[in-house]
């Protein structure tokens, strides 16, 4: 495993006294698809943050194509090819469609025309091709997850990180939402996904790992770790109580 | 929030494009506008500014409220760089503007370096000086931001007064009426008017430049979510850097123009808040945030209004002048934050709609 | 020795000043998170109120407090009501609006007055007292024993009262606090006139020391932003402390280098703690940038 595309060695982070995420390892390999689940508060967004340098971590290493990213800023580790989403859409509501796009793939494309094109191809890629020419500010919300995910992909990332892009959809938007997940995963995106919806977890079926009060409780295929009784516990038997 | 696409203003291409969308497009090229198509109107633009300048080439006052109109026309688009694309709320412009005027002034002074030629080093000793200044306040957000650069003016002003030798101190510093093309100094008003169109024309086009490049892009996504440009691969710092050299370039520019041509001035004047620092974001504001055009049409409407202001009530009514220029910038503030860009674009698609298909 | 103690004083002195001037923002920037361009025009209307109760009313500057107060408190309202509230989401227009503002008084006042200079005496303005061998002037301690009353006064005020912590939950949590049945666009009404209101007490308390003139808010502004950042942004003790930080620094730069340079200083001062430490020395980390982002 020593090759895989994002090593995570034991990163921590404390608020203070408080451990929000505690001595969390785990690889993901190019191409993978790989699901974080966990219960609300478990630490699940303060992770992906320290994986896309939005935090810097308080011990442990981030290992991106065997090169420790730990200390680099977030710009810089889009630059290397981390696509992110974020779980609250942050869209350029001031900017069409297309423009939100090109303001990822200006990346690679320094030429407006070219960014321009490669935009158009990704906007086609997420089925948004149609409200290129919208202002951003007016899209729907499954809309704006989906403008979230083309402006990632704009990048030409190594691999994607999903903060929970099903939220607040209605099932129909979920379907699409992961359907456009898969037919890119498929076509060989490596992608890490924060996800709520256990449906959508079984659904793609690979390797998911559980988060717990900031630490790893289990990690494996989605059927063996949905079975594990400390996740059932954890996860699905709090839920209940709430 | 703001409109990125002032150029609508005059022919809303895409919006047009939008109405009969009745079967699946067939485009192969993208929708962007380029800088070589949005180009020819901004040549007619500056052509009809020169019908301007031509009709009135006899008539003194117009040609000096016209002269003034393009200095800060250029001026207030250059703001608009960093304070509307790139949404830093500058209120220190002032000091660039001053930096490049004492630039030019004191390279041709004592080096009897042509203006003409002064102005680069003036350009671009006042981009250093705001990259150095902002370099540390680019941290701050908003409020912060505008209170900080407040402050620099106010430290220059300081500065300037102490600092005799450079800038003649609280008596100010006069350049002796020389005439000659070299010297940048003319008797006749056409000359300035057509000088500061020049400055206008250049800072337009460099607008237009960076509105359609990558830097343009960048600035506003920086403008309306950092985070979000971070995860783009944007270095935020950086790209506010460039957007303030290249403003505070220009604003160097345009401050070496204003002393050539008042010949006279004391950092008091040169570093005030609302002659100049506040003013170049006000026009933009009352023209359009953040638009291509609007500090252009801005200052075509704001100056004028206030030398007949100034004409007019300046004897009976001290201060008339800014008394509407500051109802202006609150009502404008409150009921045109698009400024008349923006209103201009909402008639436009009002209009259109009610013809019939 | 008697140097250092002069300047001491004066200092201490000045940042009385500049802590009365500063209360008023920082409550108003604390709560309803607007940096407010025109508080220092609102001390000029302060001032020019007691000069004309003064002038009109043949009052002692001191006894106008009576009419500026409630004048200044029902303008800052009005201000909120018309011209902030309809802009609260929209931070950029609130910078331009309060900035309007600022120009409007400012020339409107050089309008009405045609830039007459006045000033105004009251029986405590010819008094000094001699303290420690130092000279000072009986209206400038009324300035310092102002300043440490209305601290504490409003400190207490927020502490205790009803209203004052309504206004304290609009601070920290504006939904929370309307989902536990505050009227928040009522708070920030209340909090913008309070912030006026203190606005007035100082210019009604400086009237005696200053020669009165529509440019005098603007003097006061940078100082006072300097004062609040210093201090701590939307801190009350903040601001007190703030302000002796400033009117010392004012006072040693203007004794040891150049009085020119004393306000080149001060800002240098001022900058470089906004740099180091945004949220100033007293403030709650991270004020300023939830200064910008829209809370509700």
């Amino acid at each position: 495993m020593s090759g895989a595309l994002l090593q995570v060695r034991g990163v921590a982070k404390r608020f203070g006294g408080l451990v929000a995420v505690n001595d969390v390892s785990f690889d993901v390999a190019r191409g993978e698809l790989v699901s974080i689940i966990g219960p609300n508060g478990a630490g699940k967004t303060t992770l992906f943050n320290l994986l896309t340098g939005q935090l810097a971590p308080s011990a442990g290493q981030v290992l991106f194509d065997v090169q420790d990213i730990s200390a680099l800023s977030p710009n810089r580790r889009a630059q290397l090819g981390l696509g992110r989403t974020f779980q609250i859409s942050q869209t350029l509501t001031s900017l069409s469609v297309v423009e939100n796009v090109m303001v990822g793939a200006f990346l690679h494309h320094r030429g407006l025309k070219d960014a321009a094109r490669r935009a158009e191809e990704v906007l086609h890629l997420v089925g948004l091709a149609d409200r290129a020419d919208v202002r951003a500010g007016i899209l729907t919300l499954s809309e704006r997850r989906r403008l979230e995910v083309a402006r990632a992909l704009a990048l030409d990332p190594q691999i994607v990180l999903l903060d929970e892009v099903m939220a607040g959809l209605n099932p129909n938007e979920v379907q699409e939402v992961v359907s456009l997940v898969e037919r890119l995963h498929a076509e060989g995106h490596t992608f890490l996904v924060i996800e709520h919806n256990l449906k959508v977890v079984r659904r793609f079926s690979e390797r998911v790992i559980v988060i717990e009060r900031g630490a790893k409780l289990a990690e494996g295929t989605a059927e063996d770790v949905l079975a594990d009784p400390r996740v059932v516990e954890a996860y699905i038997g709090r839920k209940r109580a709430t | 929030m703001i409109n990125p696409d002032g150029a609508s203003a005059f022919a809303p291409a895409s919006s047009a494009g939008a109405a009969d969308r009745t079967g699946p497009r067939t485009r192969s090229a993208p929708r962007v506008k380029t800088f070589a198509s949005e180009l020819p109107r901004a040549l007619l633009v500056l052509g009809l500014l020169s019908g301007l300048v031509y009709l009135y080439s006899g008539d003194t006052f117009t040609l000096n409220t016209l002269a003034a109109a393009f200095l800060f026309a250029g001026l207030s688009s250059a703001w608009n760089i960093i304070g509307g694309f790139g949404g830093q709320f500058s209120l220190g412009h002032s000091v660039f503007f001053a930096v490049g005027a004492y630039t030019t002034a004191n390279l041709y002074l004592k080096a009897g370096i042509s203006p003409w030629i002064a102005l680069a080093p003036a350009a671009l000793l006042a981009a250093l000086v705001a990259c150095l200044l902002s370099w540390p306040v680019f941290r701050l957000r908003g409020p912060f931001f505008a209170i900080a650069t407040m402050a620099f003016t106010e430290v220059a002003l300081a500065l300037g007064n102490y600092m005799e030798s450079i800038t003649g101190g609280t008596r100010g510093m006069s350049i002796p009426f020389r005439l000659g093309f070299a010297n940048m100094i003319f008797r006749d008003r056409l000359s300035y008017a057509l000088l500061m169109l020049g400055f206008a024309a250049l800072c337009l086009l460099v607008v237009l430049a960076v509105h359609r490049s990558r830097l343009g892009y960048y600035l506003q996504a920086v403008r309306d979510n950092e985070q979000a440009a971070r995860a783009a691969g944007i270095s935020v710092l950086r790209v506010k850097l460039m957007g303030m050299a290249l403003s505070a370039a220009l604003t160097g520019i345009g401050g070496g123009l204003f002393f050539m041509q008042v010949r006279v001035a004391d950092p008091a004047a040169l570093l005030s808040l609302f002659e100049f620092g506040v003013k170049f974001a006000l026009i933009a504001l009352i023209g359009g945030l953040g638009t291509i055009y609007g500090p252009l049409l801005g200052a075509l409407v704001v100056i004028p209004l206030e030398s007949w202001l100034r004409a007019e009530l300046g004897g009976i009514v001290p201060g008339a002048n800014l008394i509407v220029l500051s109802l202006c910038l609150i009502l404008a503030a409150l009921f045109m934050k698009h400024g008349i860009v923006g209103s201009l674009q909402r008639l436009f698609t009002i209009a259109t709609r009610r013809i019939p298909r | 020795m008697a140097d250092l103690a002069n300047i001491v004083a004066v200092g201490i002195l000045l940042g009385g000043i500049y802590a009365l001037v500063s209360v008023g923002l920082n409550l108003i920037f604390g709560v309803i998170r607007i940096v407010n361009f025109a508080q220092g025009e609102f001390v000029m209307l302060g001032m020019y109120g007691t000069y004309a109760a003064y002038t009109f009313l043949r009052v002692d500057p001191y006894l106008a407090l009576v009419v500026v107060l409630p004048g200044l408190f029902l303008f800052g309202a009005i201000v909120q009501r018309l011209i902030l509230a309809p802009l609260r989401t929209e931070p950029t227009m609130q910078i331009f609006a309060t900035f309007g503002l600022l120009m409007l008084l400012e020339n409107v006042v050089l309008a009405l007055t045609r830039g007459t200079a006045y000033s105004v005496t009251s029986v405590v303005a010819q008094t000094s007292i001699g303290i420690g061998g130092v000279q000072v002037g009986l209206v400038r301690l009324v300035a310092l024993a102002a300043a440490t009353g209305v601290a504490v006064a409003l400190g207490l005020f927020l502490k205790h009262s009803m209203l004052g912590r309504a206004i304290r939950a609009v601070a920290q949590d504006r939904s929370a606090a309307r989902l536990v049945g505050v009227n928040v666009d009522r708070i920030y009404m209340l909090t913008f006139g309070i912030g006026a209101a203190l606005a007035g007490l100082a210019g009604c308390l400086l009237t005696p020391i200053y020669t009165l003139s529509p440019q005098i808010g603007t003097s006061f502004i940078l100082p006072a932003f300097a004062v609040v950042v210093l201090g701590g942004l939307g801190s009350v003790l903040g601001a007190y402390i703030g302000g002796f930080i400033v009117g010392l620094t004012e006072a040693f730069a203007g004794y040891y280098l150049d009085p020119a340079l004393k306000h080149a200083v001060l800002f240098a001062v001022f900058i470089a703690v906004l740099i180091v430490r945004p949220s100033g020395l007293f403030g709650q980390v991270g004020a300023e940038e939830v200064g910008l982002r829209d809370q509700s």
